[in-house]
């Protein structure tokens, strides 16, 4: 017995970055010195942020030949697209690693504008730019080497799941990574893998059960505050200080790292499994509290709310019911 | 052809639900382009209740409830009607017009008053023509 | 639970549904939905045969879910959820698709109506997928009634109730019981004493020992449910509460307050009175004007509040037979007199009424059609006040003339209306109100006693205008209904309910405030809020407030509602556009 585990191969694993902000790698590189562990199990075989492997070597695997891949980042263009397709295929486990993965996350939010609004405003209008004869990002540019390409940049911005079949999610911004080396150590020790598409490394309740601080049933909000605007005892609940904090619509697992810092939940996590929509769930939550039933006092406190979809969608708008503004 | 909008209602049983069933009873003609799902209580209905019907191309949805004051469940049209306030002003935000969502009080005893909004807003609808939504949502 | 096995009925309603819908077009769509095993039209799906049908394919078929779609679940929900229940299924495996009131009688155009069936029927289709077998249950009846309204409804319930042997807690909120009748001389159309009736049964009840009368008590703050309510007395002490199973709800109604009447002049013109102030007259004996003199001249006017949309557009229904009786009662007391009725349309309907109408008109009675709608007739005062107190101008629309009545005496036949606080009575039991502010029967033609909500009943006039006779009748029908579930002990309580998933649930607390019942209470221990399901009445409110998706409501879930929408919306083609992913 002891023989058979010991000839065991090692994993193949993979960490990618699609539309990512580069945190979610730096999480992987988070775990310090249980790297060690990591690559005692595991075989690291293509990270573009760390290793010098080109797309032509992933080109060259063999179908099915990574064990598992970590991919971060949302599909904002053709590469990331291709690449997930490239990957989805090249993989045994791919695992939607991180918010922007898993729900769209913050490039997610470009999705109450297009391309065109988007490239208007890096391109023309930003404070910083000047570009009079409105050069825009060209797929093909010819120069004396040959012809340079780029990605074709998508009016929308997909979680992964929306371009290919994803195996299991990690949610977080960026997922924290002691539950990272969990869900690793499953995979390598090979452990029973729960049922495909489930939410892994982060817990079914949501934040609200180990939040610690103090909660009662007087959820009514006469006015709405920004967490400025408050007088932070640091143990009252902030919803019943009037702050929005997502975490009653939110997994929990990240060790609600946010209010430790006094800071109201955000939703990275994502909702808990049998919600199809987290904003829609905490419009619902949030909107009940208000106390008042006049219609026009209801209206004067919604008001105080300065961004719903902002606030309510912050990481899942492409992964939510209405996944972009209609323009 | 004309366009023909879709309206998904949600009904309250106790006042909304009979006052279409009176609609219905007293041979009160209205468009035929609305769609009644029957819940208790108007707090039951959900946002994403809503934007499911958008989602899957409602041209319209219409929530309806007891009037003020006389809930069967005592305050659930008003939780409702918070919830729809701030729904409503999400909406807006994510570029659907204001007006393909409704929320309206229906008593029991107003057959008259729900063919009446039922007309109305199909006409609304149909000046705003097709939802573009459930197009637009479509990942190929 | 097994695969879905899906029967579809669409019902025809003889030709109520079947002329304006393509029952066998929609039946015919149904067949192509996924786990549909079969699609049928027939004539009468209620009828014997129809459910037949039902319990017959049920068990040949092995079908494990039901569509019905015919007329509102209002009416027949119940009738085949029984139907499910005799061919051995749970009856919450049922869905109906309302395809009556909501399709055929309000649309004329047969291809739009159609397609509005198939969507429905489609939607009742997709979600009856996700029906769960429910399990009833049952509480133990408090014997104890109590009635709300000390009228002849209220004292008729309570004698009832109590001459079976059963505790009967009367409210009364005024400070003495017999409400409008006691204020009546002789009841129409025998002339026997109002008061001898009314007299009789508040001896009775005042003496019964299975009676308690609570004078200058309202009926506030009822909690619980069905066999199980209480209600608090704070003026008898802080724990002081009544415990009852049943309520009777006869709160009855008022007279109209005429003064808002312009041309009648009533509480300016002292000699024009209402008819319960004409009856206080002839209890009294006396029949003068206000300054003591016998009138010579008498006009009786009919419908004041009634059937005008000014004031309610109902028919009061007593009022005709009522001014036939004063103008009988005044012909024998002055058989000089000259007595006029202005009438809008003479209502006699009823045992011995189109008689007294008969008998009365050959009293040497004057009777004068007005048009209510148009012309009220206008009372002022006389120039010359020895002839006659006051001229009555009145379009008689018979002749089309215009003629002028001298009269000392005018009697205005007021509507009965709703109290001003029955809306607040209504809160507390939990039943709704018409437009007119009468009691909401549970169906209007085949259980005019029940309400929507278990337990609690109605008679008398809170719940349309009426007689004596029918007031007496429907307050008996009450007590039969209170009787027999005292009877039987037990009763079926509300099913769909909310509970808790415990497993989800994070302990925000956000649903304890939301219940308009508090039946959601926090285990400390486990930190996750926790249903009382007896408390529960299913409106479904903390379901939606749950930010956690841990809080269900049985038989109206998310996955149940949203496949619901997803099957209405599937019938509903449109073009789809192929994004740029594709390019």
């Amino acid at each position: 017995m002891e023989n058979s585990e010991k000839k065991k191969p090692k994993l193949k694993m993979a960490v990618y970055w699609g539309a990512a902000c580069g945190g979610c790698c730096v999480s992987v590189l988070d775990v310090h010195e249980k790297l060690f562990d990591i690559t005692e199990l595991a075989d690291l075989v293509f990270w573009p942020i760390a290793l010098d492997v080109k797309y032509d070597d992933v080109r060259a695997m063999p179908n099915g030949y990574i064990d598992v891949t970590l991919f971060n980042g949302a599909i904002r263009n053709s590469e990331n697209q291709y690449m997930a397709m490239l990957l989805r295929e090249k993989s045994k486990i791919l695992v939607a690693y991180g918010s922007c993965a898993h729900l769209g996350g913050i490039p997610g939010l470009a999705n109450f504008t297009n391309r065109d609004g988007i490239f208007e405003r890096v391109y023309d209008t930003s404070e910083s730019t000047v570009n009079p004869e409105k050069t825009r990002p060209q797929l093909k540019t010819q120069v004396p080497e040959g012809e340079l390409h780029l990605p074709y940049f998508f009016d929308d911005v997909l979680a992964l799941d929306q371009v290919v079949c994803v195996d299991y999610y990690v949610p977080g911004c960026p997922p924290q990574t002691e539950r990272l080396v969990e869900v690793f150590m499953a995979i390598a020790t090979g452990a029973t893998l729960p049922s495909k598409k489930t939410v892994l490394g982060a817990w079914d309740k949501t934040q609200c059960d180990e939040c610690i601080r103090t909660k009662t049933d007087k959820k009514t909000i006469k006015e709405f505050r920004r967490p400025y605007e408050i007088e932070d005892d640091g143990e009252t609940c902030f919803l019943e200080q009037g702050v929005i904090c997502m975490g009653p619509a939110t997994r929990g697992g990240c060790g609600y790292r946010c209010i430790k810092g006094n800071a109201p939940c955000k939703g990275c996590y994502g909702p808990s499994p049998d919600i199809s929509d987290p904003g829609a769930k905490m419009i619902s939550s949030i909107g009940t509290m208000i106390d008042s039933n006049d219609p026009v006092e209801i209206s004067e406190i919604v008001d105080q709310v300065a961004d719903p979809a902002g606030t309510f969608y912050r990481f899942s708008l492409p992964g939510s019911i209405i996944r972009r503004k209609i323009l | 052809m004309e366009f023909q909008p879709t309206i998904i209602s949600f009904l309250c049983n106790w006042c909304s639900y009979t006052g279409a069933d009176l609609a219905g009873t007293s041979r009160m003609k209205y468009a035929p382009n609305i769609r009644i799902i029957r819940i208790m209580c108007s707090g039951r209905v959900d946002p994403t209740f809503v934007l499911k019907s958008f989602r899957e191309g409602a041209d319209g949805v219409l929530i309806c409830g007891c009037h003020p004051g006389d809930c069967h469940y005592h305050e659930g049209n008003y939780k409702c009607l918070r919830r729809f306030k701030l729904l409503h002003k999400y909406i807006q935000q994510m570029g659907i017009h204001k007006d393909r969502l409704r929320l309206e009080w229906i008593s029991a005893s107003e057959g008259r008053q729900f063919a009446d909004l039922v007309d109305n807003m199909t006409e609304r609808l149909m000046e705003l023509g097709p939802s573009p939504i459930k197009e637009i949502m479509e990942i190929a | 639970m097994e695969e879905p096995r899906i029967g579809v009925y669409v019902c025809w309603c003889g030709t109520n549904i079947e002329k304006v819908v393509d029952v066998a077009e929609v039946a015919k769509a149904m067949e192509k939905l996924p786990n549909v095993v079969l699609s049928k039209n027939y004539k009468y799906m209620c009828s014997d045969p129809g459910q037949d049908l039902i319990i017959k394919d049920i068990k040949e078929n092995n079908l494990n879910r039901i569509v019905v779609s015919a007329c509102s679940p209002r009416i027949h929900e119940l009738t085949f959820r029984k139907t499910l229940e005799k061919a051995g299924l749970n009856p919450y495996l049922l869905q109906m698709a309302n395809i009556r009131e909501h399709v055929s009688w309000v649309h004329d155009d047969k291809k739009a109506a159609t397609d509005k069936a198939k969507s429905l029927v489609a939607a009742a289709v997709t979600r009856v997928n996700h029906h769960e077998e429910l399990q009833k249950r049952t509480v133990d009846i408090n014997p104890a009634t109590l009635i709300i309204g000390g009228g002849i409804a209220g004292l008729t319930a309570a004698l009832e109730i109590a001459d079976a042997g059963k505790k009967v807690f009367l409210l009364e909120k005024t400070n003495h019981l017999g409400g409008v009748v006691a204020g009546i001389d002789q009841s129409f159309p025998y002339f026997d004493s109002a008061q001898q009736i009314i007299q009789q049964f508040i001896k009775r009840i005042k003496q019964h020992e299975n009676v308690e009368v609570l004078l200058n008590t309202k009926a506030e703050n009822i909690t619980g449910y069905v066999g199980n309510f209480k209600m608090p007395l704070p003026m008898l002490g802080i724990d002081a509460e009544l415990e009852f199973g049943n309520i009777i709800v006869a709160t009855g109604l008022k007279p109209y307050d005429p003064s808002a009447i312009r041309e009648y002049g009533y509480g300016y013109l002292p000699n024009v009175i209402t008819s319960l102030e004409f009856e206080k007259m002839l209890m009294s004996g006396k029949i003068e004007t206000k300054d003591g003199k016998t009138p010579e001249d008498i006009l009786i006017i009919h419908c004041v509040g009634s059937r005008n949309k000014n004031c309610h557009e109902y028919c009061s229904r007593t009022c005709c037979m009522t001014a036939l009786k004063f103008a009988t009662q005044l012909r024998s007391a002055l058989p000089k007199a000259n007595i006029y009725q202005a009438y809008a349309d003479m209502r006699s309907f009823g045992k011995d009424c189109e008689e007294l109408y008969l008998k009365a008109s050959q009293k040497d009675i004057m009777f004068l059609m007005y048009d209510q709608q148009k012309y009220l007739p206008e009372i002022r005062r006389a120039p010359n006040r020895e002839k006659c107190e006051m001229l009555v101008e009145i379009e008689e629309i018979l002749s089309g003339d215009m003629v002028e009545v001298p009269a000392d005496l005018v009697i205005l036949m007021t509507a009965m209306e709703a109290h001003e606080d029955v809306k607040d009575v209504a809160r507390t039991v939990g039943v709704s109100l018409c437009g007119n502010d009468f009691f909401i029967e549970r169906h209007p033609k085949l259980d005019p006693v029940a309400t929507t909500t278990d337990g609690v009943f109605i008679a008398g006039t809170c719940q349309a205008p009426k007689d004596i006779p029918d007031s007496v009748a429907q307050a008996k029908a009450a007590a039969a209904r209170v009787l027999s579930s005292i009877d039987v002990g037990q009763v079926e309580i509300e099913v769909t309910t909310a509970f808790t998933n415990e497993d989800l649930c994070c302990g925000c607390q956000t649903c304890i405030s939301v219940c308009p019942y508090k039946a959601i209470g926090f285990n400390e221990e486990n930190r996750v809020s926790v249903v009382n399901e007896i408390l529960c009445k299913g409106c479904g409110t903390c379901s939606s407030a749950c930010p956690t998706g841990a809080i269900r409501t049985r038989h109206f879930t998310d996955k149940q509602i949203m496949s619901q929408i997803e099957g209405m919306l599937s019938m509903t083609k449109r073009k789809s556009k192929k994004t740029e992913l594709e390019v």
